[in-house]
């Protein structure tokens, strides 16, 4: 049963995706219904299966021993004898099997995939209603959910690369969604290559995970002749700290798996793709480019969570590169525009938040990571449909600075945004409010360990508990044996305890870096990002909701169902299709006046208030008790013995709560200051920030600079290859074969009808010539 | 069909074209049309023959024990000392590039139905001869039939050009001939050298390629200091004919001048097919009959093909002509199989072994897909075209799918091949070669896994100016196209339409062009999918061709360095020494699968 559920979570989707694509056009109107019917089931089977993958919770934080499920699909392929260990035992086939898996985090992340998945789906109805591309924006959608479910439950690396880049393709085809337009068209084509980028990464430390661990698969597995090999994220391997290869080989893995997190989940240096990733539909950037496939790399970290354990500098990075996203892409929020992009930047810091959460490398960092990966899905979802909706109210037209007061004229999507934005803020008692809470607590209890030790936990250092508070690693100075037996072979460890004191004996490259002092900067870093995101949400609420209403003129066109992110301009090429949109002014469903604009229709505002209804609670009702956290806990990744000694007992951090709520009570009244108190001589931030929002709004010239030192560089190695190609080397052979293009007649002559005798001339000349050449040889 | 052994069936497979190419022939009275017809028919009934053996031999165990099937032996010349047969065959080796010449001569045909329209008769001759001559190749048992056939298959070809190709067709013929030519004469002499060392030592004259590859096995060219270095010459001798045809970089100059100047018909077999003929010629002759020169030469030829990926996607990102960039991406991809090939590691040789059937299926159906653009705006200048998506919706799916395929996407048929041929290179560069080469194979499996992202560049950016963004008139398309429709019921007809005038084709795909895609398509998936189906049958006979080679080289990388990086105990084959003279009748056996 559990296995069968576990198959129709990905299963339903993709067969809605084959019915479209077959079927769509004869659907008619009816074409989102495979979609929905399909999404929706396999959120009914998610729903299911999270009942059936808790495991039975342990007495105490992080002793909940690993539940884990697989069901084999078929052996993709199977190469004998690939790889000799060096331990001369037998050589070891390279069995690449499509294994699905489930556990308390792949459980969960389904729910958040499939349930998001249906709202968007359903929205889509509305927001896409006359889009004559409707079968492929669905079967797309429907593939992207199949996809990213894939993803999450895949049991192997090679599965999680597959699916990894399945979701790219997804993204890439929904970016260029509407490919007319150039932007659309180029933005798609961008976020491909960056991920490319990333996905080298990946595609390198799949293949160093090969050759170090001498399987791809997560679980352990049996081979035909009863040897067990232990899976790299398998229990016999997570039981036994010392069979996760740390040092400089496990370090660079964790950081080119970070590189390919970076891509996806655009992170600093590769977030550039993002923003531009929103020429795609709205409800497609809601479900892929803020809620779902951008959380792949937190899923990722967290996966591999015993390895980054195994690597204290490589988490670090984790958590540098995680705080500094989050920083400047809040920076780069303050003075966007585009209500669209606020959201994208927005992402973008939150994603950053979540890295830096995993760059504890404790167990209440992942946990942190994942429950504000779920409360971000809920509110960020609800943020971009809502953005969707004024775009769809607003003729297309997405600037703040040409529309205002929509209150009065939207009042469910001012609400459902307005609880959003409280979320988003992280105030209380939102979603956002608790899960940015666990993120600060586990920054702070790296930064202060002796504040955390004394101050939560009555218990010295020198206890035989589980040493609290403390990022176990292992001394793997001695080189990793190719292929590290599950157990006993290493015996030759100690553990380390790297402390307040700082990683004296730490072994990895950058193990250095990952001192308390570190902690503590990213713990003002995000304190401060904290009260940005407060302040950027609410300049975004204020300048679009508040104030008089003003409208743009594309609003009141009617017809005009600004359903694609562009303005009036090329709205009739981008069109063409289905011919003079605006003269034959196809009727909206929802029965609303054509003059003025409107509030969306119902199909479009219910799934926007389900999930103001799950943005205001879901942080309360996860925080209870630690639920999630608990939960979580079960997962083999987090239950390992690494992870696990890292667990604190769950305490509520008054202290951080406060501060954490005075951060985003600044910001919010200085987004109040700003707007209300601005001139008519222009907005007041942008006076305030002066050459800072330049750089701001010129989003660090992060574009300019890569265009400038990656991609030019490449151009201009292009340009000379192909000289070299068209000069030097064709050069060569046209001058050793100028004397026999004389020759050329010869065709001229012969392409009449004694094409035959031709060949059969030339066949039986070349063959004499050589049988007469081997006469004389063998002579 | 039951009736006949497989013998028979194989004979029939091959014959069946030539007799397809003379009844079209003789069709030319009739007309076009039924030309065109009874060619289809020849390269169905040939396609359904080769699945019938398909079906066959993947029953026979011989085949995944590494055996040939179907064999049959009819002596050609048997005068004097010679004992020359016509000897066909099919083993793991040869069977899917066997099914795959015949798949793509039903494209070939499909895909030449409307835009040939001089000489009709003559075209579809030829490239039925042309599928004979490719599955001759690879049925071929017997040294002689080999070479006759790999020649052979330079004659239609060298026509299919230098008549229906486009403006400069004369000149790329004649180089690619020429080019062609030249370098698998030196493959000839090669390849009698050895059949004469083998006579020599063996007091039989055999052209059999099993017995003389065990023969060289028993008695190894010499390639050291003492004996001379024969071995090492004919490798180069065979290295001149199958790195030109693959083509090996800096031997490609005549490939993009061949793709962009041949019709589509003969630039699908070209790519799809004839590259192949090179690698197919390394497995076959000079991986088991000269490991030790194969030895010594791996890592050049691995730098090569890694340097060659990065080099043909570097050209291939500035080019602006459609066609000449498909053309380099296949000098890139071919790069990966090379470097899969020489990496000389199980891992990465089924890999290579399965991309020459992914390349073929992914580069023909690019090819087939440029030329339908073409037939329809009468240009392949990529700034001429644009937002074709638009006004052919199926014909942009299926580009955006072969770029997929192409470029390496999971799901599809080139990400099976590319991932076991980069895991199977990073694994040689990690534990498989002296301290020394170390950084370098690493540096160049890293240049390999770039070049994914620099694939995905220039194809990625291709589709977005070919089919996105805004409609572009094409320069000379005479304004057919916007009554495309109207003209292509014509079409449809026989391509009645006077010559001269161009009809223009209907927006999105036809019939034959459905039928000339679909079936890559499905392999694409089929394959993506389910590689391990494809890899099984192959894998004993990849591994027992190249097991030799392998042998030799980590001989050689762990002579050179007593302490390999990361190997915990002493190798055990290190402490083997290089015995030239040792007899190694028997190739090593076969892993015993677990499949």
């Amino acid at each position: 049963m559990r296995s069968l559920l576990l198959v129709l979570v990905p299963l339903l989707p993709l067969l809605a995706g084959l019915v479209t694509v077959f079927a769509g056009r004869r659907l008619g109107p009816r074409v989102h219904l495979p979609a929905v019917v399909g999404i929706g089931a396999a959120a009914i089977a998610a729903l299911l299966l999270l009942f059936t993958a808790g495991g039975a919770s342990g007495t105490g934080h992080g002793t909940a021993a690993p539940v884990e499920h697989t069901v084999e699909l078929w052996r993709w392929a199977t190469i004998d004898g690939a790889l000799t260990p060096a331990d001369g035992s037998a050589p070891r086939p390279l069995s690449l099997g499509v294994t699905l898996r489930l556990d308390p985090l792949t459980a969960t992340l389904l729910v958040v995939i499939t349930s998001i998945g249906l709202l968007v789906a359903v929205y889509s109805i509305g927001y896409m209603h006359d889009d004559p591309d409707q079968p492929r924006f669905f079967a797309l959608v429907s593939m992207f959910v199949f996809s990213m479910a894939m993803l999450v439950a895949s049991s192997s690396f090679l599965l999680v690369y597959v699916f990894w880049e399945a979701v790219g393709a997804c993204s890439y085809l929904l970016i260029g969604f509407w490919y007319r337009r150039p932007e659309a068209a180029r933005a798609a084509k961008k976020a491909f290559l960056v991920n490319r980028v990333g996905d080298f990464g990946l595609a390198i430390a799949v293949f160093l995970l090969w050759l170090t661990y001498g399987t791809l698969d997560f679980h352990d597995t049996r081979l035909a002749d009863g040897t067990l090999v232990p899976g790299i994220l398998g229990a016999a391997r997570l039981a036994d700290p010392t069979a996760i290869v740390g040092g400089a080989i496990g370090t660079a893995i964790c950081l080119l798996l970070l590189l390919a997190a970076c891509g996806k989940s655009a992170q600093v240096p590769l977030h550039v793709w993002l923003p531009d990733a929103m020429e795609g539909p709205t409800p497609a950037s809601a479900l892929i480019h803020a809620a779902t496939m951008v959380t792949a790399g937190v899923y990722l970290v967290t996966r591999c969570a015993p390895l980054f354990v195994a690597a204290p500098g490589a988490l670090a990075v984790v958590a540098l590169v995680g705080a500094t996203t989050a920083l400047v892409a809040g920076l780069i929020g303050t003075v966007q525009t585009d209500l669209k992009r606020v959201l994208a930047y927005s992402t973008i810091s939150q994603l950053g938040y979540m890295f830096a959460a995993l760059g504890t490398g404790t167990l209440g960092g992942f946990t942190a990571g994942i429950f504000h990966l779920v409360t971000h899905a809920c509110f960020k979802a609800l943020l971009f449909l809502g953005a969707g909706s004024v775009m769809h109210a607003m003729g297309g037209v997405i600037d703040m600075r040409r529309f205002g007061g929509l209150r009065t004229v939207m009042p469910v999507t001012a609400a459902t945004f307005l609880v959003g934005a409280l979320a988003l803020a992280g105030v209380f008692p939102f979603a956002g409010f608790f899960s940015k809470d666990e993120i600060l607590a586990a920054l702070h209890s790296r930064g202060w360990p002796d504040a955390h030790a004394s101050g939560h936990h009555d218990e010295s250092p020198a206890a035989a508990t589980p040493p609290a508070v403390r990022v176990a690693t292992w001394d793997r100075r001695a080189a990793p044996p190719l292929i590290p037996v599950a157990s006993g072979s290493a015996a030759s460890h100690r553990a380390v305890a790297v402390s307040a004191s700082g990683g004296a004996a730490a072994d990895g490259p950058l193990d250095w870096l990952a001192g308390p002092r570190l902690y503590r900067t990213l713990f003002w870093m995000s304190l401060f990002t904290a009260g940005l995101t407060a302040f950027y949400t609410f300049r975004a609420v204020f300048m679009t909701f508040t104030g008089p209403l003003r409208l743009p003129p594309e609003a009141h066109g009617h017809g005009a169902h600004g359903h694609s992110p562009h303005g009036h301009d090329d709205h009739g090429p981008s069109h063409g299709g289905h011919g003079g949109h605006g003269a034959t002014g196809h009727e909206p469903a929802g029965g609303h006046g054509a003059a003025a604009s409107h509030e969306s229709p119902p199909v479009m505002t219910r799934p926007l208030v389900i999930l103001a209804v799950a943005s205001a609670l879901a942080g309360v009702v996860l925080f209870i008790g630690h639920g999630l956290a608990r939960f979580l806990a079960a997962t083999p990744s987090l239950a390992a013995a690494n992870v696990a000694a890292t667990a604190v007992p769950p305490v509520f951090h008054w202290d951080l709560a406060i501060q954490g709520t005075l951060a985003a009570a600044i910001g919010i009244a200085l987004a109040a200051i700003g707007h209300y108190g601005r001139r008519s001589d222009g907005p007041s931030v942008e006076r305030f920030l002066g050459p800072l929002q330049t750089l701001f709004a010129r989003r660090f010239y992060f574009d300019e600079i890569e265009h400038a030192a990656v991609v030019r560089p490449l151009e201009w190695l292009a340009a000379v290859a192909a000289t070299v190609d068209r000069v030097v080397i064709d050069g060569l052979v046209r001058s050793v074969a100028h004397v026999p293009v004389a020759l050329g007649g010869v065709v001229r002559r012969f392409q009449g009808g004694v094409l035959q005798r031709y060949s059969v001339a030339g066949v039986v000349g070349v063959l004499g010539m050589l049988v007469a050449l081997a006469w004389n040889l063998w002579l | 069909m039951n009736g006949f052994s497989t013998a028979t069936l194989l004979i029939l497979t091959v014959v069946a074209p030539l007799v397809g190419a003379v009844v079209a022939w003789g069709m030319a009275s009739r007309g076009p049309h039924a030309v065109r017809q009874s060619a289809l028919v020849t390269a169905l009934v040939t396609l359904g023959l080769v699945a019938i053996l398909v079906l066959r031999g993947l029953a026979d165990p011989a085949l995944r024990s590494g055996g040939a099937f179907a064999v049959s032996t009819v002596p050609w010349f048997t005068d004097g000392p010679f004992d020359v047969r016509l000897s066909l065959g099919l083993d793991g080796l040869s069977l899917w590039m066997f099914a795959l010449s015949s798949l793509l001569t039903v494209t070939a045909v499909l895909v030449s139905w409307n835009s040939v329209r001089e000489h009709v008769a003559a075209f579809y001759a030829l490239l039925l001869l042309l599928e004979a001559a490719m599955l001759g190749v690879f049925a071929a048992r017997d040294v002689i039939l080999f070479y006759v056939c790999f020649e052979f298959t330079l004659v239609p070809l060298f026509f299919l050009i230098g008549i229906w190709g486009h403006e400069e067709r004369r000149r790329a013929a004649v180089t690619f001939f020429l080019y062609t030519l030249a370098g698998s004469v030196l493959s000839f002499v090669g390849l009698l050298a050895i059949v004469v060392w083998n006579a020599s030592h063996t007091g039989q004259l055999t052209f059999d390629i099993a017995a003389l590859t065990a023969g060289v096995r028993a008695h190894p060219l010499p390639m050291d200091g003492t004996g001379g270095w024969l071995q090492w010459l004919v490798f180069l001798a065979l290295l001149a004919g199958f790195a030109i045809k693959v083509p090996i970089i800096p031997f490609h100059t005549w490939l993009p001048l061949a793709h962009v100047e041949a019709p589509t018909g003969g630039s699908v077999d070209l790519a799809g097919v004839l590259l192949k003929l090179g690698i197919y010629g390394f497995l076959r002759f000079s991986l088991p009959m000269l490991p030790e020169a194969s030895a010594v030469a791996a890592p050049w030829l691995f730098a090569l093909g890694a340097v060659g990926i990065v080099y043909g996607a570097l050209v291939a990102l500035v080019q602006t002509d459609l066609k000449r960039l498909v053309a380099y991406s296949s000098v890139s991809h071919m790069g990966y199989i090379v470097m899969g090939l020489f990496a000389l590691e199980p891992t990465a040789v089924e890999g290579a072994n399965l991309q020459l059937v992914n390349h073929g299926l992914s580069a023909a159906g690019l090819f087939a897909l440029v030329g339908m653009i073409y037939e329809r705006f009468h240009t392949r200048s990529i700034p001429n075209l644009g937002g074709l998506a638009a006004r052919a919706p199926w014909l942009t799916t299926m580009f955006v799918l072969f770029t997929f395929a192409s470029i390496g996407l999971p799901g599809l048929n080139g990400f099976a091949g590319e991932f076991l041929i980069l895991a199977g290179s990073f694994q040689r560069a990690w534990q498989g070669v002296a301290a020394e080469w170390r950084p370098a194979y690493l540096l160049l499996a890293a240049g390999a896994v770039a070049g994914l992202v620099l694939g995905a560049w220039y194809m990625l950016w291709a589709v977005e100016r070919v089919f996105f963004g805004t409609e572009r008139r094409a320069a000379d398309s005479h304004g057919h196209a916007a009554t495309g429709a109207m003209h292509a019921a014509h079409a449809d007809h026989g391509g009645r339409s006077h010559d001269g005038v161009f009809a223009a084709p209907a927006a999105d795909l036809e019939w034959h062009e459905w039928g000339a895609i679909a079936p890559l398509a499905v392999f694409a998936l089929w394959i993506g999918l389910f590689p391990g189906a494809f890899l099984g049958p192959a894998s004993a006979a990849v591994r027992g061709v190249t097991a030799a080679a392998e042998e030799r080289f980590a001989e050689r990388m762990h002579l050179d360095a007593p302490a390999p990086p990361h190997a915990a105990g002493p190798h055990p084959r290190a402490a083997e020494p290089i015995a030239m003279s040792d007899p190694r009748t028997a190739p090593p056996a076969p892993t015993a699968g677990q499949r």
